[in-house]
């Protein structure tokens, strides 16, 4: 089986002007500017996501980098301007490739589709093997940053903050004995539940500020703005927080809840695309995985550190919508607790 | 809705009470009132309905589950809207501490905690618990470290505190002198009466501990789910044949067969088997009586050991109340029986 085509976009800068050293003569032809794009959408390989004439529409590049900082695609394939000449004149042909390298272990594979685009352009149109690729990297580390240390915070601080917002909450409810007695006061029991709320979102924003200054005086990269980050790291903290007062409100006993926190964060390890990629799970697993908090934190981490991304984005809303839902859950349930003394 | 029959003295009313979870039915038609600055107590044995009762007072059980009408301090809880009100007006005393206390705060931030619900002043509500804490001997050097710590008599202690930090019309108390030892219970119910006194606070008791009607001013009987009797301890020993003159005779070889021989004899109401040969006797006309059946046991070559006069207690009269009630369903339902065998 054939992996899934990967998301592309050509950019052709073939038909601009082009001076010949030698005798000054001004050339603009683009006789195969149009054959390698039918080319590229031959290629299994690779799913041409839109073509791009560079000649017409000046701010080509931009929208191309856009959809790769929003991850909509993974390459840019650019066509330079004498592309359709040097071929002509019997050079090599020349290709420019940038490829979203934030993911380093498909950088490879990217190339090798490209590549592929080539051969089938070449035995197309019967020209001489001979072909450069110049391969242009998106979204790498600069060298005095350490990309190991990136890579791993990126991992940590998902985890942990997301483990940190399930551990401090999961018992909050369960273990409360004298909340039923609070309940034989005026207090109602929304303005109980909010309370919690309120304490552990504080707190999680004052552990969010600790992080973030952490990790930068560690030396993160970071491309995009503290603010983002810091956001970034309050959801995940948030759905984390959202799903063990859940599991709080929904126990019985401090031993349902701790079985429970097991439980779920297990899956949320299992499902979270850190292990088994999401691509590759069966449709309903894929879901699941997307409907799971962790899932997301990887790529809207990766997303405002290499990419400089903003924070809001698929991966966000999705957090504050499972987050809301479960919130609203935790309500209805704490609504339904029985208490009696 | 204010009832016009009743004064503005009464804490709590309680007219037809009648309390059903799905086919069980807990609570049958049961009235009383309770009157500002009185100690209730409602005595009944396990299961006998008087948490319910409770729960249904402090706003705990959905008005579906109870019929009747009841009103606490005025307002009745059949209304979600006057739960509040009602909850601001009375205090409690749990059961047990664990479900009223915060073992790993100090009791300074326990009081703080409930206070607050009530949106007390913090300077004013630490003022009145150090007042309450001084009245029930709590002592000083705890009132900053957890309560944890604290013994099981200055939890209870802390607790009644609590329930009265609010000023409320009327506290209710669930056992308060359970599972506490012997000697702190006379404690317990001693520092009540004074709470009571010093503070003119309405007190309703609901206990299986039958010393607590020492200091009741009222006693409510409950036996499965229906109020037997409702009235000052004193009139209902009084109720009892002589008013409550009892013989307390030690017989040797005490056994049923003699216990039947002496229920034979004319003037006795009730025998009471309190110890192994010793037995209980009610009469009417004591004075007259008392000889006679003194004739009456060594006629029958009985050996009497010793014989004692004394007034029944409460803790009799409720042993004999609720004897009285067993032996009236027990002859109902073998006359029921017998029906059943008659109808062909
Ligand atoms: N929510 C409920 N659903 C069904 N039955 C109930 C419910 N609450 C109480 N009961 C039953 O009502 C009866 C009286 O219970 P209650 O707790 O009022 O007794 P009690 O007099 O307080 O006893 P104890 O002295 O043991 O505390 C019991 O048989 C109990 O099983
Ligand atoms: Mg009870």
């Amino acid at each position: 089986m054939l992996p899934d085509p990967i998301d592309c976009v050509v950019v052709s800068y073939d038909s601009n002007t082009f001076i010949e050293e030698n005798n000054f003569t001004e050339s603009n032809r683009d006789d195969y500017n149009l054959k390698y794009v039918e080319a590229v959408n031959s290629s299994k390989l690779l799913n041409l996501v839109q073509f791009f004439n560079a000649t017409e529409e000046i701010y080509a590049m931009e929208t191309a980098r856009s959809y790769m900082v929003s991850k909509r695609i993974k390459i840019i394939i650019a066509i330079p301007v004498d592309f359709s000449e040097l071929i002509i004149w019997g050079y090599p042909g020349l290709i420019d490739c940038i490829t979203d390298s934030s993911d380093i272990q498909k950088i490879q594979v990217n190339i090798n589709a490209v590549y592929d685009s080539i051969k089938i352009f070449v035995s197309q149109n019967n020209l001489t093997p001979q072909f450069e690729l110049n391969g242009f990297e998106e979204f790498t580390i600069p060298e005095n940053y350490s990309s190991g240390y990136n890579n791993t915070i990126v991992l940590v601080l998902s985890f942990m903050i997301i483990g940190v917002g399930m551990v401090s909450t999961i018992l909050i409810i369960v273990q409360e004995k004298p909340i039923a007695r609070l309940l034989l006061t005026p207090v109602k029991r929304m303005e109980i539940l909010l309370a919690k709320y309120i304490t552990y979102i504080s707190i999680l924003i004052v552990q969010n500020i600790s992080l973030v200054m952490t990790a930068l005086s560690f030396g993160l990269y970071l491309v995009g703005t503290v603010f983002d980050l810091f956001l970034a790291l309050f959801i995940l903290g948030f759905a984390g927080l959202a799903i063990g007062i859940f599991i709080s409100t929904l126990s019985k006993t401090k031993t349902q809840a701790n079985q429970l926190f097991f439980a779920t964060f297990l899956v949320l390890i299992l499902l979270s695309g850190i292990f088994i990629p999401i691509e590759a799970m069966p449709i309903y697993l894929q879901a699941i995985a997307y409907v799971l908090p962790l899932s997301h934190g990887s790529p809207l981490i990766t997303g405002i550190i290499t990419k400089g991304k903003s924070v809001f984005g698929f991966d966000f809303f999705s957090l504050l919508g499972v987050s809301v839902v479960l919130v609203v859950l935790s309500f209805i349930l704490f609504q339904r607790r029985k208490y009696e003394v | 809705m204010e009832n016009p029959d009743i004064s503005n003295n009464t804490m709590v009313l309680v007219e037809n009470l009648d309390v059903v979870f799905g086919n069980k039915h807990i609570v049958h038609d049961v009235s009383f009132s309770v009157e500002e600055g009185e100690i209730i107590g409602m005595f009944g044995i396990s299961g006998a309905g008087k948490t319910t009762i409770i729960r249904v007072l402090t706003c705990q059980i959905e008005k579906k589950n109870w019929n009747g009408n009841v009103l606490v301090t005025g307002l009745s809880p059949s209304k979600r809207g006057n739960h509040s009100k009602i909850l601001s007006n009375i205090g409690y005393v749990p059961q047990l501490e664990l479900l009223n206390l915060y073992f790993e705060l100090d009791p300074i931030v326990n009081v703080e905690i409930f206070t607050s619900t009530y949106g007390m002043d913090k300077k004013k509500a630490i003022i009145t618990a150090e007042k309450l804490f001084n009245i029930l001997d709590i002592p000083k050097d705890t009132w900053k470290k957890r309560v944890k710590r604290m013994s099981g008599g200055e939890k209870k202690r802390l607790s009644m505190a609590i329930g009265l930090i609010h000023h409320p019309k009327v506290l209710f108390l669930d056992e308060p002198t359970t599972g506490v030892d012997a000697s702190k219970r006379y404690d317990i119910l001693s520092y009540l009466k004074k709470l009571n006194q010093q503070l003119n606070t309405t007190m309703f008791i609901i206990t299986h501990d039958l010393e607590a009607a020492l200091i009741c001013d009222k006693s409510a009987i409950l036996r499965e789910g229906k109020l037997l009797e409702f009235d000052t301890p004193q009139n209902l020993i009084n109720s009892l044949p002589s008013r409550g003159l009892v013989a307390r005779i030690s017989i040797e070889n005490l056994n049923q067969e003699i216990i039947k021989t002496i229920q034979k004899y004319p003037s006795i109401e009730k025998v009471l088997r309190v110890g192994n040969e010793t037995i209980e006797v009610l009469m009417e006309d004591f004075e007259d009586n008392l000889p006679k059946l003194m004739k009456f046991l060594f006629e029958n070559e009985l050996k009497v050991y010793s014989m004692s006069r004394d007034v029944a207690n409460f803790r009799r009269y409720f042993q004999i109340r609720i004897q009285e009630e067993e032996e009236k369903e027990n002859r109902k339902n073998r006359s029921e029986l017998m029906n059943e065998g008659d109808s062909p």
